[in-house]
């Protein structure tokens, strides 16, 4: 389809220009814009947290507050899921290494796979739907109510109060979280394990801690600081921008889990990729 | 009445005189749309000022932009005498402190009880103040808009206009010399609603508060109002006391009292 554009010419004649349509360039074109706008002030929050963390006054109390809410309330769920991968993993591998005749490797091979990769993953995709969603919801609601301008008119600085302590509450609280996760899983993995023969705790344990390396915990660790940092920011970045109105309050809960899970599987590519530079 | 957008001079004999807030040729616009096309008004101390207009007509910006939720494009804000485009963050800080604002929907933290409500304001301003001393506080406030006995609720157990007297307790509590209401009695029946504009009366002989009350309510206004502007198309189309303006010729103005 073209456009045709009637247009008077220095005679006064009417001439007619005609325009190729360009729709779907125009179209491609703002969701790129709005992605780099997206990015780039996703960015400018981020780095405003790092400005505001380091200025006092320092909310101790509300952080104090936010890290029994966000880690201390996720135990139940985080454990829960934890027991369950660690059993399933051990249930599921199981007879393939019986195949190969490795059976005795399962409790080193489901300790790796769990401490490396699957719990830290699982878990901070549990915590993105969990916590990153509750502040990105929680935070759109108090801007909605005008709750964030009420703080701003009581000389609050909300970012600092609201923004800054969730967000290091979720890094803080999410390895401590995996941390736990990797305990229950490797007690799911025990039971697992003991569901079809008979090993001792002993026995299962001193298998596992021999074959797990520091190469196997200490990255795996570290890298859950920023899968919390990734969900807390993006949580908050999706509710204190929210729109106003109700559908801007569920939208931010949403792009806040789907957003958060994304930066998980990307945080974690790079780590992989920085893990096996060193090991190789 | 005045029709033009020319500096008013407000209601002078009633008062002391004292200006608190001035605004000079203010524009506010939000991409192409131009709220607040030339804006000149002046307060007195202790005066309650209506605005009444149609929505969209700019009036919550405006008193947004005298607390510094909205930055002014052009023009001249004064406020208890200190130019607010001139000062900094810290200077600016100590000018909102002066400022209470009753939020339209209440505004009350969700999270908190209605002792933490008040509490919260307290805590920001004066760090160092003794428990007891809050106690008093938070009691005296409650007590001033009849909310002694929700001290232990929380905001959701509330009516509205409970909601409403909760929020301008939490403003009322830092003391604060200039009181801006944002539609204090919107979604309120008629009683309460007039409850809530004899609590405003009550507050600014109590304190001797100058405020601005932005309203569609006209019996508010009749109520409250020491002088009434109405806004249209962005710009101060008719100032006077109630009965001045109730008396106008004008039909558009005559709308409002229909």
């Amino acid at each position: 389809m073209k456009k045709i554009i009637k247009k008077q010419s220095s005679n006064g004649n009417l001439e007619e220009e005609v325009f190729p349509e360009i729709t779907s360039v125009k179209i491609s074109g703002s969701v790129i814009e709005r992605f780099f706008e997206e990015v780039s002030s996703l960015t400018i929050f981020a780095l405003r947290f790092f400005k505001e963390i380091v200025k006092p006054p320092f909310e101790f109390n509300e952080m104090l507050k936010q890290s029994f809410q966000i880690g201390y309330r996720s135990l139940p769920l985080v454990g829960i899921t934890g027991f369950i991968i660690g059993l399933v993993l051990t249930i599921q591998s199981r007879p393939t290494l019986a195949k190969f005749g490795a059976e005795s490797w399962l409790p080193a091979m489901v300790a790796v796979s769990i401490i490396r990769e699957i719990i830290p993953v699982i878990t901070a995709l549990i915590f993105a739907g969990k916590v990153g969603s509750g502040i990105g919801a929680e935070l759109a609601s108090m801007n909605v109510t005008e709750q964030i301008d009420a703080m701003k008119v009581s000389c609050t600085n909300p970012f600092k109060y609201l923004v800054v302590t969730r967000v290091l509450s979720a890094t803080l609280m999410l390895p401590l979280l995996v941390v736990f996760a990797d305990i229950i899983g490797l007690l799911g993995a025990f039971v697992g394990v003991n569901l079809k023969g008979s090993v001792s705790s002993y026995l299962f344990f001193s298998q596992i801690f021999q074959s797990l390396e520091f190469i196997d915990i200490f990255p795996a660790f570290i890298k859950t600081f920023f899968f919390g940092f990734a969900i807390g920011i993006i949580g908050s970045y999706k509710g204190y921008n929210s729109y106003k109105g109700t559908e801007g309050v569920g939208k931010a809960a949403n792009s806040s889990v789907v957003f958060g899970s994304l930066m998980v599987f990307i945080i974690d590519m790079i780590a992989v990729q920085i893990t096996s530079f060193f090991q190789n | 009445m005045t029709t033009e957008a020319t500096p008013l001079k407000g209601n002078n004999n009633k008062r002391n005189n004292m200006i608190v807030v001035e605004m000079i040729h203010v524009k506010k616009s939000f991409g192409e749309n131009q709220v607040l096309c030339d804006i000149n008004l002046v307060i007195n101390k202790g005066e309650n000022l209506v605005i009444l207009g149609k929505s969209g007509t700019g009036k919550s910006v405006l008193i947004k932009c005298i607390v510094g939720l909205d930055i002014l494009d052009d023009g001249k804000l004064v406020i208890l005498g200190k130019n607010i485009s001139e000062l900094n963050d810290k200077e600016l800080m100590v000018i909102r402190r002066k400022i209470g604002f009753l939020f339209q929907s209440g505004a009350l933290y969700d999270s908190m009880t209605v002792r933490e409500n008040l509490e919260f304001p307290l805590r920001r301003q004066l760090i160092t103040i003794p428990k007891e001393k809050m106690d008093m506080l938070i009691k005296e406030a409650l007590e001033d808009v009849g909310l002694a006995e929700t001290i232990d609720l929380s905001p959701s157990e509330l009516s509205g206009g409970m909601r409403k007297r909760l929020g301008l307790a939490r403003t009322l509590i830092l003391k604060p010399e200039i009181m801006l209401y944002d539609e204090p009695t919107t979604g309120l029946d008629p009683i309460t609603s007039k409850e809530i504009s004899s609590l405003i009366l009550e507050v600014q002989k109590k304190y001797n508060t100058s405020s601005i009350i932005i309203t569609h309510d006209i019996n508010c206004a009749k109520l409250t109002a020491d002088r009434i502007i109405v806004l249209k198309d962005g710009i101060c189309a008719a100032e006077g006391s109630y009965s001045d303006l109730k008396n106008s010729t004008d039909a558009w103005i005559q709308a409002f009292f229909e």
